[in-house]
């Protein structure tokens, strides 16, 4: 990494407004071997998308917007990108799209209000944001008591200083990127493939499919609760603890779903019934308690073949992004973070 | 030597490997073999499972289980002889830091007493690092019966607190939800965030009962006899 364009005077977002938000990145890849759940943006596929189009590594920090107003204001020119649910975008009180860049000139201020339809917003920052990690990531790990939601007043050091934007061209909708936007709200469809311990569930395991689930307010990063018409077990035994994936889901009392997501403890002792898929995932950390969910039966070569088109659908939308902003001469960070991701001097580990 | 194990599918990005050859012994050591084998995947090796997770944009079930099965092609026949170390545990037991203890008594047909003694009777081995936060999760102490978890789990378990269900037991690092009775509490921080967990699988843990009027005495840091 080439010095800093100006290293004692780092660029900061100060946070205006905090609601309720904190400095994600896509998780702790690897620390399942310690016993800690991976984490990491639960709307995988905006926060990825986010990244992309200021030109970032797609594991970069950023920030993750939870169902309330966000404003922060940046102390030099900067490029953002916002995604994720439906929510309305202001920069220095002009409206501008969402899941495009877009050009912020200091002091203006960024403003995310009336998130609705979905959950979690993410803004990512050309350069992308400074975060303390552990295990090389810094996604909050709220159990460990790792990371923290952002304060009003709080600085977030930009990593890069973004070369100078004030330029006409960049005063006008500029970026036509056009990532494939998901849909969001109710009804939410959620595809799962057969669990591993499906059988124990007998003939009621198809209520999982047939019914529809809403979701509780006790739903958070760990998990979702479920109300519906589950389905029972009707095998018998303690289950030993053993690892189970997110995504996974359970029926650990018999009267809901619990469907657990990326802040999971690694081991579980209730047998799996089905496994959301990667690609649903995104979608499930976006719904709302109260929303409705159907869950749909993939096979695991469907899951997978959906996955597969989305990661290529960013691999695109990488290379568009490239292509312009070479054309404006801003030099892209992508595949920065497979570098720094191996052990940092700032990691704690 | 297919039949050591046995791979399903979890999910589009995981596996879970069972070992069904050979006793719990065995069992846990060729999972924990597999896990170490494989290092380029997120693993978690527990009793006698293992689960594999992988990115299936880059590889598939089908490479992943080859792999694993060629590890276990590889894995020696006779168990490895593993350096276990020691780590002594003073535990107030009842009363507010064990406030399920005369429920395990009356599910057991024990009394306190007897439980107190049969799980601090004898070292507990570490199987695996689990929820939460990296926990050690043991071999239950002997026990006559597994011990049923709560029918309604707390949302708020004190790190430190020592529990049991099924035929396992537990130390709770960090506060957390948890649906494990709780036998009692011990002094010690188990792990912090600049120190992750000092235990590995293999350990041994050994409960000591203490008096509430000593937790002061033996608050600190959990680590292992001579270092």
């Amino acid at each position: 990494m080439p010095a800093p364009w100006r290293p004692n005077m780092a660029d900061t977002l100060t946070i205006e407004q905090s609601g309720n938000a904190t400095v994600q990145d896509l998780g702790r890849s690897g620390a399942a071997r310690h016993g800690l759940p991976v984490n990491g943006a639960l709307d995988q596929y905006s926060a990825r998308v986010a990244n992309v189009l200021c030109g970032n590594d797609e594991h970069a920090p950023l920030v993750e917007i939870t169902a309330l107003d966000f404003a922060a204001t940046p102390s030099a020119d900067v490029l953002v990108a916002v995604t994720g649910a439906p929510a309305d975008l202001t920069v220095g009180g002009v409206r501008h799209p969402r899941w495009e860049p877009v050009a912020v000139r200091r002091g203006e201020t960024i403003r995310v209000t009336g998130i609705h339809r979905g959950l979690r917003v993410y803004l990512a920052v050309y350069g992308s944001v400074q975060a303390e990690t552990l295990l090389g990531s810094c996604a909050p790990d709220t159990i460990l008591g790792f990371g923290r939601s952002l304060r009003p007043g709080d600085d977030l050091a930009l990593a890069t200083h973004c070369p100078s934007i004030d330029h006409p061209v960049f005063r006008h909708p500029l970026f036509r990127m056009r990532p494939p936007v998901p849909r969001f709200g109710e009804p939410w469809t959620i595809d799962v493939t057969d669990g591993p311990e499906l059988a124990e569930f007998g003939e009621s395991a198809h209520r999982l499919v047939a019914e529809n689930f809403t979701v509780t307010p006790r739903s958070n990063h760990i998990g979702l609760r479920l109300q519906g018409t589950v389905p029972q077990r009707v095998a018998h035994g303690e289950v030993l603890s053993r690892g189970v994936p997110v995504g996974a889901v359970e029926v650990p009392a018999g009267d809901e779903l619990l469907v657990l997501h990326r802040g999971r403890g690694v081991t579980a002792g209730y047998p799996v019934l089905a496994v959301v898929t990667t690609a649903s995932l995104s979608s499930l950390g976006q719904t709302r308690p109260g929303d409705t969910i159907r869950f749909r039966r993939r096979t695991v070569a469907e899951a997978v073949a959906t996955h597969r088109a989305e990661r290529t659908t960013i691999r695109a939308l990488e290379g568009r992004v490239a292509a312009v902003f070479e054309s404006l001469r801003l030099p892209v960070h992508t595949g920065r973070c497979a570098r720094d991701r191996r052990r940092t001097a700032s990691d704690r580990h | 030597m297919d039949e050591r194990i046995v791979i399903q599918d979890c999910g589009d990005s995981a596996v879970i490997v069972t070992a069904v050859e050979g006793d719990a012994e065995r069992r846990w050591e060729v999972v924990h073999a597999l896990a170490t084998a494989i290092e380029e995947y997120d693993a978690v090796p527990t009793y006698d499972s293992l689960l594999v997770e992988f990115d299936c944009a880059t590889t598939d079930h089908e490479a992943v289980r080859d792999i694993v099965r060629a590890a276990a092609d590889r894995l020696p026949s006779a168990p490895v002889q593993r350096a276990s170390r020691r780590f002594v545990v003073p535990v107030v037991y009842g009363g507010e830091h064990g406030p399920d203890l005369p429920l395990v008594a009356e599910q057991l047909g024990l009394t306190e007493r007897e439980v107190v003694e049969r799980h601090s009777g004898t070292p507990l081995t570490v199987r695996c690092l689990g929820a939460p936060a990296g926990a050690p999760m043991m071999d239950g102490p002997p026990f006559p019966k597994p011990v049923p978890r709560l029918a309604s789990p707390r949302t708020n378990v004190p790190p430190g607190s020592v529990a049991v269900a099924g035929r396992q037991a537990v130390i709770s690092p960090m506060p957390s939800p948890g649906g494990w009775p709780l036998l009692g509490r011990t002094p010690l921080r188990v792990l912090d965030l600049d120190r992750l967990a000092p235990y590995r699988p293999g350990d041994r843990f050994q409960f000591v009962p203490i008096e509430p009027d000593q937790w002061d005495d033996h608050a600190g840091t959990l680590a292992a006899e001579h270092g």
